[in-house]
């Protein structure tokens, strides 16, 4: 007998042998293995990601429990006489303001076409010679008339020469932009059109039938949220609707363009919203475009609006590409999507910046959703990455927004007009975008920045916060605020370079010239 | 994408399994005394270097390659330098060899 075979039977006389362990240990292993792989095969079945063609349609997007962020108290500070926004207060409102008068009017000098000059060239008229609101917009706000003075003088006619030049160089992003063009309008008043139903190719269609109820308000927003990730959109919540966050002006399918009272149905708004395709969105201001979300967003309201009137309640989307008669960011917030952040657009913990909102606003009684805090105000107070980015100085760099009040509510705000003066210079798809693809949190979800979300949003210290800010300044190597103005002050350059399906010269058999600082 | 997670988790455990048991030949063979809190130190070590490598290949898989070489460069020293003073406490412990 070897004395391994006797060491193991004296163990055997002392309890449990080496042997009988190994066979315990390892059918309870079996058992625990066959139980996770079980788990894992419910898991495969279940994950929407293997829906080939529809991974993005799942609402599997929306992956962050916003109920465990819900904030305590209001998002925004009430700090004095609340009101509506008003058509000459946004620069596209000015802009047709101004056009209107200068074109239709007769007023001012005339926009000067001269053939020896080149480009076609305005002149600005004085600010108290425009028709009202404008003459005394312009008088309370002097720096706002020499803002968009600038504009109308020196940019638009230098951005007519840059396109000239350098247009060529920009043949695959305005191809992109251009295809995802699809906008509808509305063409009747929401007594008619949110009451109306059917093809609006062929008519106005027929009315809505008697809305059918539901068994709860719960489950109309569980369904509701449910079909509206299935119709594209990433996020969505909902909240009610309050009155100042709809314009003021400009109700769309009415003519007259004046002041409206908000349609007494208009009591619930649902929320939605899509990310640029991540690949283009980094090659902002001058190789993106916002057109491509602005598209899914817009189609995914028009098959939410659909749905909810063919349950027979009245409904109207608001959307990049068929319009919006309410602002996009405090009904966000209201909804739960995300927070505002110090470029004053709203910050999702999906998508961070990279989301572009629609909105459907219908009477469907719907349990709403409350606001959300996951660390955004006070990852703005030291961040700034943004403000030192933009190329026209338009974001704040005060470390709080304490002083910045709109409409009676304190809350980031940016120089909307030089904002707009930029997007006038850049090339592409027109606009900038740079704040909201430079903002820390608008990265993919990969385990590292998911991570980084996670960690930063319970690190009460602030630390983490820091460390974060100071990774992105240190080791991301990113053009200064100047490179992206046009040349010879800038390059036309771009937060990343374009993607190789973006860039001419892969693809095009075609002489472009690239645009370089100092030319 | 499930079964590729799936797949990779059993590849990483069977990885660690073997591993771990290197670990431990490595420690009989160089006689290190090791305790609970010296294992500890050794797996949060290990967990950096993952953690420093699979960082950085990450920025550069997102297209961030400056950022990664970086991070790999930051991190990587770190690393070194913890992993330096690491060995020198393992090392204090040694037993000495029987004589025969
Ligand atoms: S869109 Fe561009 S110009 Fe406007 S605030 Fe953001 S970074 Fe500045
Ligand atoms: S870039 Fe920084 S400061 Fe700006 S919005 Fe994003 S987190 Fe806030």
């Amino acid at each position: 007998m070897t004395d391994d075979v006797k060491n193991e039977e004296k163990k055997e006389g002392s309890g449990v042998s080496r042997r009988n362990f190994l066979k315990i240990s390892g059918a309870a292993a079996a058992g625990v293995q066959i139980g996770a792989v079980a788990g894992l095969g419910l898991a495969a079945g279940k994950d929407p990601a293997t829906h080939t063609g529809w991974q993005h349609l799942g609402d599997n997007t929306q992956f962050v429990d916003r109920q465990s962020l819900q904030m305590k108290g209001l998002p925004y500070q009430e700090v004095g006489p609340v009101r509506r926004p008003e058509e000459v207060e946004s620069p596209f409102g000015r802009q047709r303001l101004m056009m209107k008068s200068m074109m239709r009017g007769g007023m001012g000098p005339k926009p000067e076409r001269s053939r020896r000059s080149g480009p076609f060239r305005m002149t600005m008229p004085p600010a108290d010679s425009f028709a009202e609101p404008l003459a005394g917009f312009y008088k309370e706000h002097p720096d706002i008339y020499e803002l968009d003075k600038v504009r109308l003088e020196s940019i638009m006619p230098k951005k007519r020469e840059d396109e000239a030049k350098y247009g060529d160089y920009y043949t695959l992003i305005n191809a992109w932009s251009a295809s995802w063009m699809a906008g509808q309008p509305i063409k009747d008043p929401p007594e008619v059109s949110d009451f109306r139903i059917g093809n609006p190719m062929m008519g106005r269609g027929r009315k809505i039938r008697e809305a059918i109820p539901f068994k709860s308000p719960e489950l109309a927003a569980e369904l509701i949220k449910k079909v509206a990730h299935h119709f594209g959109a990433t996020m969505v919540g909902i909240t009610r609707l309050k009155q100042e966050w709809c314009y003021n002006h400009g109700l769309r399918g009415v003519k007259d363009k004046g002041p409206y009272e908000v349609p007494k149905h208009w009591e619930y708004v649902i929320a939605f919203g899509v990310p640029h395709q991540w690949e283009q969105v980094q090659s902002n201001p001058n190789c993106g475009t916002s057109v491509d979300a602005y598209s899914r967003a817009t189609i995914a309201a028009r098959r939410l609006e659909t749905f909810i009137k063919s349950l027979g309640y009245p409904a109207r989307r608001h959307s990049p590409m068929d319009g919006y008669d309410l602002i996009a960011v405090p009904i966000l917030v209201d909804a739960g999507l995300g927070q505002q952040g110090r470029h004053g657009i709203i910050i999702t913990p999906e998508t961070g910046s990279n989301f572009r909102a629609a909105f459907v606003t219908t009477n469907l009684p719907m349990k709403i959703d409350k606001p959300i805090d996951f660390g955004v105000n006070d990852f703005c107070k030291t961040c700034k990455i943004c403000a030192e980015i933009c190329p026209s100085a338009s974001i704040s760099f005060e470390k709080t927004n304490e002083k910045i009040t709109t409409r009676g509510y304190r809350h980031w705000e940016i120089n909307q007009a030089s904002c707009f003066n930029f997007w006038m210079q850049s090339m592409g798809g027109m606009g900038c975008r740079l704040c909201l693809i430079a903002c820390p949190y608008s990265r993919k979800n990969n385990w590292a920045h998911a991570m980084a979300r996670v960690v930063d949003g319970h690190d009460p210290t602030g630390l983490v916060n820091k460390g974060l800010t100071w990774m992105q300044k240190t080791f991301f190597k990113t053009p200064e605020a100047a490179e992206y103005l046009p040349p010879p002050d800038g390059r036309f350059a771009n937060f990343r370079e374009p993607p190789d399906w973006l860039t001419v010269g892969k693809y095009l058999d075609m002489k472009v010239l690239k645009p370089t600082k100092g030319e | 994408m499930i079964t590729n997670t799936v797949l990779f988790a059993f590849i990483i455990g069977a990885v660690s399994g073997l591993v771990a048991a290197g670990a431990l030949a490595w420690a009989k063979d160089l006689r290190l005394k090791m305790t609970w809190w010296k294992w500890l130190l050794t797996i949060s070590w290990y967990l950096l270097l993952n953690f420093s490598v699979l960082l950085a290949f990450t920025m550069m898989g997102e297209g961030e390659t400056g950022a990664g070489l970086k991070m790999l460069l930051f991190f990587g020293i770190i690393t070194f330098i913890l992993g330096v003073g690491l060995a020198r406490l393992l090392w204090m412990g040694r037993k000495k060899p029987v004589s025969s």
